[in-house]
């Protein structure tokens, strides 16, 4: 009898201590969200009443309504800029995943080639995109195609550094096992050294992502317009030069909303790819 | 019990130094038959896992020869299934369900789907895990972690099973059926089983034959023949001398190396 009195009275407290976990945790989750919009708010007040005050000039300091207002009223250029960006950028991080993937496999598959190769990868890398830029344009020719070009070797690098890491980094056990059973270098490559490798090619494609918007609007600036059309960065120089500051405002604004619309969506799908078994992927069910 | 018993293993004047200077086995001479249930008892850093993955090929000897049924055992595992080693941590892929860990070394090996997934349900059925096939390792148990990892171990049917301390994450109790269910495996498989502990009482519960080894150099210390019937009872005066026999030994080889 006591023995199951003390057990309903543990599962009592094992309940409520559970719905103070459950409080707790949407208090967790209200402050979270609530904190940011509350910043965004004040943020978003102090920069209208600035200008006011200080009678500042829209063409240096526009309000966030003459942003707005500049999207309304341009939406005609602004729609088409954000669809050439936004085009650039996803072809050119596509292109950046399949060879940045691509290339790590064929390094890790040969410790000769990665020896020699990867040191020449990492001096790329720090060639700062703006001075190779040019070079592409005269190479491809300006526009779409120069565009593509330098938002993929933005994004490439941080790819191939963060997916070679994850192939050589398999667990020396694992690696034994597969040994034990015979396996070829072509099955340690695909059941275990890419398996493995999985969340670290996540994260790159994490990183390169928002590197690929960077790279097309940086490639925008050089290569400017081709074919007639231009995308963000286009837009922004355009804007620049007559002096059109609020809707400057509007292009940039627009482009960081790209930025983290694909930032979400490419952190979704590398959940839902590593939903599986990574540890980080799994926080959400603890 | 025949005179002329097959040898499985056999470590003929072994040493193992490893590049950084460490002696990790000194002058290991042992002979492991066919059917036997050896367990190398010894202190943390004795050489044992270091011997085990000998046998394995998974190390070279510095110096002296290790074979298995007569073979090199690099030779060994390139053409032949016989050899299966059950890691000191379950060592499951995490990115594969339990059906798929368990499949592996036959994927590996090319056999053909049908046959490969029959053998892995039979192994899972023989540890009591058929209800979790699509269960991800860290869904899991450690005990049933430690399961799946020996239906791995069984499913290419190895005529030698090595073992590097299996349950020793584990608790007393999933321990104690783990061990009832190894040597129920052991007697329907008729394999070689070399396990590694450093629980004396695992041990001698468990082994035909305890080789007990000393630290710094990793060397045969003595090695006792357990000759109790099984299944032994673990509170019976026999098991307990036994349990006294080893540990002295044990400790012997931990005073000798004090005088060094
Ligand atoms: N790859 C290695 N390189 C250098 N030294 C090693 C290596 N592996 C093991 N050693 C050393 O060899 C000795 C024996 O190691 P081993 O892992 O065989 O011990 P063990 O008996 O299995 O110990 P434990 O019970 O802790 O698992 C130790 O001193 C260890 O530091
Ligand atoms: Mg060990």
């Amino acid at each position: 009898m006591t023995s199951q009195t003390a057990t309903t009275n543990r599962s009592k407290l094992v309940v409520e201590s559970s719905i103070t976990d459950k409080k707790k945790i949407r208090g967790k989750v209200k402050g979270t969200i609530l904190g940011p919009i509350i910043a965004l708010v004040i943020f978003l007040s102090l920069w209208q009443a600035i200008p006011i005050l200080f009678d500042i000039k829209p063409f240096i300091l526009p309000k966030p309504t003459d942003v707005l207002q500049a999207a309304i009223d341009d939406w005609h250029l602004l729609w088409p800029a954000i669809q050439i960006t936004v085009t650039e950028s996803i072809i050119g991080f596509i292109i950046s995943a399949i060879v940045g993937i691509g290339i790590s496999i064929l390094l890790a598959s040969s410790r000769i080639l990665e020896v020699s190769l990867y040191p020449y990868a990492v001096i790329l890398q720090t060639i700062p995109v703006v001075a190779i830029a040019p070079i592409i344009v005269i190479w491809f020719g300006s526009g779409f195609n120069s565009i593509v070009i330098i938002s993929f070797l933005i994004g490439f690098f941080p790819v191939v550094s963060n997916t070679l890491m994850g192939l050589n980094s398999v667990d020396k056990n694992m690696g034994d096992l597969f040994t034990l059973y015979n396996a070829s270098k072509w099955q340690m490559m695909w059941k275990l050294r890419i398996p493995a490798a999985m969340p670290y090619m996540m994260s790159g494609l994490k990183i390169s992502c928002t590197l690929a918007i960077v790279g097309a609007i940086t490639g925008e600036f050089i290569a400017g317009i081709g074919g007639g059309r231009g995308g963000l960065g286009y837009a922004i120089t355009v804007a620049a030069v007559q002096l059109k500051t609020p809707y400057l405002f509007a292009c940039a604004i627009a482009g960081a909303i790209f930025g983290i619309g694909f930032y979400l969506l490419v952190s979704s799908i590398s959940r839902f790819v590593l939903k599986s078994w990574h540890e980080s992927a799994m926080k959400v069910e603890k | 019990m025949g005179a002329i018993q097959k040898e499985v293993v056999s470590f003929k004047g072994v040493d193992k130094i490893y590049n950084t200077g460490t002696v990790a086995l000194s002058q290991l001479e042992l002979s492991i038959k066919e059917g036997e249930f050896i367990s190398f008892l010894g202190p943390s850093g004795c050489g044992k896992s270091t011997a085990l993955r000998m046998v394995a090929g998974l190390g070279e000897a510095t110096k002296g020869k290790v074979e298995v049924f007569g073979q090199k055992p690099k030779d060994l595992i390139r053409n032949s299934n016989d050899i299966a080693y059950v890691f000191q941590d379950s060592n499951l892929l995490p990115w594969r369900t339990v059906l798929d860990n368990v499949v592996l070394p036959l994927e590996l090996r090319g056999f053909n789907k049908n046959t490969r997934k029959e053998i892995a349900l039979g192994v899972l059925e023989m540890v009591g895990l058929k209800d979790y096939l699509t269960s991800y390792p860290r869904q899991l148990s450690g005990g049933m972690k430690t399961r799946v990892s020996i239906a791995r171990a069984l499913a290419a049917k190895p005529k030698l099973l090595l073992m590097d301390e299996p349950f020793a994450a584990l608790d007393e109790m999933t321990r104690q059926s783990l061990q009832m269910d190894l040597l129920d495996i052991w007697k329907k498989e008729h394999t070689t089983i070399l396990f590694v502990t450093h629980n004396v009482y695992e041990a001698v519960y468990l082994s035909s034959k305890i080789a007990v080894m000393s630290a710094r150099p990793g060397r045969l210390a003595s090695l006792i023949d357990v000759g109790l019937p099984y299944p032994r009872d673990r509170v019976n005066s026999e098991f307990t001398e036994y349990v006294d026999l080893a540990s002295q030994s044990l400790e012997h080889s931990l005073n000798r190396k004090e005088l060094v």
